[in-house]
């Protein structure tokens, strides 16, 4: 198996793009990804691309991909993978140019959450991911998903409460002021996130991701073709992808997502490493609950240890484990297809040393996507040392 | 001539002492299964089902569909004989003198005051029978089939032509309880202290019927949709009275937000109705692993051969909850979900609390799994379970012997 090499990466920024079209989005943020290549890159040199995205605007979306960047000439493919999309999309990426059959591809994400209204999405993305006859009809909007896990998590957890599901989101919007493509770039409070209006217990407004619209791209390249490009690449050292039963009934133990247990295990062992050589993380924080999550799925603390991580600050850049120095999908948005190709320009950036808030000496980074809502995790390890 | 073997009643629990109010989970179905299951464990195994009669004013669906639903809710077979009969408390008096044993007489209510009650037909108990009818017409509330209501409001022509000139007609018979009208009107065709009733339609002569059961009183029953009555004689004997009656608590402040319907597949729905609306799982003919829904590939072992069915535990635990705060276009916001597990079996469901203020359970409460709509899908009612709070020993059961069980 070839080296894969990250040589570019660029992104829109997140948040409410009215005035955008899908059609927009796109070669934005493709353009960005190909202008961020150091020694200049020409797009006819793309052999290949993947297009990750949940729902479809404006008609065929490898068509609309391949239409508005100049790419008519190669195959495209679409991948959907619910909120995963985008780390699964890297992925494959990644796989088809390991494997030799292409040198150089083309990885982007997107999504328009915005382009439906705020009154329709709730069930458009509810009939997304529910069995029709039996969960559907419940109600289970997104925030209830994952909230059925927090609710259980903070039942069991010794250490864990409601303040501490706040101190993500304070930590995270903290991260965000920074970030100029990040949606809500304000600071918050303890008392704010606990004051806020319910949206569905224990996750009042400020533990919720905000819906956003974006896009991300990221060119990956043979081993052999990285000096062509760079003199700084990127690598990816390691994915992984990890599924588990679907409906919430079936889960057995509430306060893990086994599926990000398996696509973690995956990952580092295909990178040589473990958790601890991490030096920083973009994980998925669609609610703030699931962040303290993944704190222990990901194995950055023991069980039950992710309410003493951030009450000490330790994912804070500047901690032992920084997480989500981007301002995270809590501050910089969530257009799901497009999230974890964002979160590994994020990494891009922290590698290389360029990010707006930068973790010093940054060696290994881990992209991590849960989704489903919980039933499918994605994850990348990305290094700026070779392996 | 009938004997009536036992009757069961279930009010819901929104309201006050005086007037019950249907959740926005209930309806007319949901309602008769609650009743007709109290009165199928009054009589304890005494009389089989073979058929049942479910009368209301406020049927769900006009073109078929309620039976089935309600067959499964009771947990009866579908080839059971089952009647929907569009009435009142007379129409339920007249069923009940002359039904057969085996005979379920369910009458439910939805509007002006909601409950249900069943009376069951068997061999033993306490014999009724009819004394007199009179159908004259006097709409003074009249509803057309779209739901709209009219109100004439003229109480004293109710009394004189619609009450008195009916029981002068009748014979002027004295009663010991009257069904189907309240207030006033009632006082001067009793004797004594007549039942105080919660509904007016239907259900309102099972209602009165348990009333006169658990005080051992017998004589004459008479039940009016408005100027139309029914006389009969309630003799000596034991009934087995089954109440499902909760203590009433105020309504939630829910808030229907506007929006389209929630969609329905009615592909899903019929292969999703035996499991759904009679709570069986699936058990693995190799390991005897429960899955819930049903499975093609045992979650356990894997097996893929056709599984056996097996009825699940009505009781459960709260592993997990969330409440729903925010508006939801279609659904009455707020409510609470809950992964409930049931029994020792380590199934688990996914279903929404009822009969308990939103985000009032905490994880570890107990309770039972009780018959609900789950929503109103494009006009179609679709129905499932939820978890009711407490324990299910708030339901009074009375045996023939008077003891409670």
């Amino acid at each position: 198996m070839r080296r894969v090499a990250m040589v570019g990466a660029g992104m829109t920024d997140f948040g409410e793009l009215f005035h955008l079209g899908i059609k927009e989005m796109l070669p934005m943020a493709v353009s960005e990804a190909v202008n961020s290549v150091d020694k200049g890159f020409d797009r006819a040199d793309v052999q290949a691309a993947w297009f990750g995205e949940l729902v479809s605007t404006d008609g065929f979306a490898t068509g609309i991909l391949a239409d508005s960047c100049g790419l008519l000439d190669i195959p495209v493919s679409r991948l959907e993978n619910a909120c995963a999309t985008g780390n699964d999309a890297v992925r494959h990426g990644a796989m088809a140019v390991a494997s030799g059959m292409y040198d150089v591809v083309l990885v982007v994400g997107a999504d328009k959450v915005r382009e439906t209204s705020t009154r329709s999405t709730f069930w458009d993305w509810m009939g997304m991911t529910r069995d029709a006859a039996w969960d559907f009809p419940l109600g289970l909007v997104a925030p209830a998903n994952f909230a059925l896990h927090a609710a259980r998590y903070l039942h069991e957890s010794p250490a864990a409460t409601r303040e501490h599901l706040a101190m993500v989101a304070v930590k995270n919007h903290f991260h965000g002021v920074t970030n100029p493509k990040a949606q809500l770039r304000f600071e918050i409070t303890i008392e704010q996130v606990l004051n806020a209006p319910m949206v569905v217990e224990p996750f009042g407004l400020f533990d919720c991701t905000p819906q956003s619209d974006g896009a991300a791209a990221c060119i990956l390249v043979a081993e052999e073709l990285a000096d062509k490009y760079t003199d700084r690449p990127v690598w990816v050292r390691g994915t992984g992808l990890g599924l588990d039963r679907v409906m919430h009934q079936h889960k057995r133990d509430m306060t893990t997502f086994p599926a990000t247990v398996k696509a973690a295990r995956q990952a580092y062992a295909m990178a040589g490493i473990g958790p601890d050589d991490i030096d920083v993380a973009e994980v998925h924080d669609c609610f703030t609950g699931v962040e303290l999550i993944n704190y222990e799925d990901l194995g950055f603390c023991e069980k039950w240890g992710a309410a003493k991580l951030i009450e000490d600050r330790e994912t804070y850049v500047g901690g032992r484990i920084p997480v989500n120095p981007s301002g995270g999908l809590k501050a910089k948005g969530h257009p799901p297809g497009a999230t974890g190709v964002a979160q590994c320009f994020e990494l891009f950036e922290q590698l290389r040393g360029h990010s707006t808030n930068q973790v010093d000496g940054a060696t290994y980074g881990l992209a991590h996507n849960i989704g489903g809502p919980t039933a499918v995790s994605a994850i990348t390890i990305l290094s700026s040392e070779r392996g | 001539m009938s004997t009536i073997t036992s009757i069961g009643t279930y009010l819901p629990t929104w309201g006050t002492d005086r007037l019950r109010q249907a959740g926005d989970d209930e309806d007319a179905v949901t309602l008769a299964v609650a009743a007709g299951t109290a009165a199928i464990r009054a009589a304890a195994g005494a009389v089989e089902v073979r058929c049942v009669v479910f009368i209301t004013r406020d049927m769900p669906l006009l073109e078929g569909g309620n039976s089935a639903s309600l067959l499964a809710g009771l947990d009866l077979p579908e080839t059971t004989r089952i009647r929907e009969v569009v009435g009142g408390a007379a129409v339920a008096l007249d069923e009940i003198t002359s039904a057969g044993a085996g005979t379920l007489i369910i009458g439910a209510d939805v509007t002006d005051g909601a409950g249900a009650s069943a009376v069951l037909i068997g061999t033993g108990g306490a014999e009724v029978t009819s004394l007199g009818r009179v159908t004259r017409s006097l709409p003074v509330t009249s509803r057309d089939g779209a739901g709209h209501r009219n109100e004439y409001a003229d109480p004293r022509l109710l009394r004189e032509r619609g009450v008195n000139e009916s029981l002068a007609r009748l014979g002027n018979p004295k009663a010991v309880a009257v069904a189907g009208i309240i207030g006033k009107e009632a006082a001067g065709m009793v004797s004594g202290k007549p039942p105080a009733l919660l509904t007016t339609g239907a259900s309102a002569t099972g209602f009165a019927l348990a009333a006169l059961a658990d005080a051992g009183t017998i004589g004459a029953v008479l039940s009016a949709d408005q100027a139309t009555f029914s006389h009969a004689e309630l003799g000596a004997g034991a009934i087995a009275v089954s109440r499902d009656e909760p203590a009433p608590q105020a309504v939630p402040n829910g808030r229907l937000a506007p929006g389209a319907s929630v969609s329905i597949s009615l592909s899903a729905y019929e292969r999703a109705f035996d499991a759904k609306l009679r709570l069986v799982a699936a058990s693995c003919s190799n390991c005897g692993t429960l899955s819930y829904p049903h499975r093609y590939r045992c979650i356990e072992c894997g097996d893929e051969r056709p599984s056996g069915s097996i009825a699940l535990p009505r009781t459960g635990e709260i592993y997990s909850q969330a409440t729903i705060r925010v508006p939801v276009p279609g659904l009455v916001s707020p409510y609470t979900v809950t992964i409930v597990e049931l029994g020792d079996t380590g199934v688990r469901v996914l279903v929404k609390l009822t009969g308990a203020p939103p985000g009032s359970t905490s994880i570890g409460d107990r309770g039972r799994m009780v018959f609900r709509l789950v929503a109103v899908r494009q006009g179609v009612p679709d129905y499932g379970y939820a978890f009711f709070p407490g324990p299910a020993s708030d339901i009074h059961t009375t045996t023939p012997e008077g003891a409670a069980a």
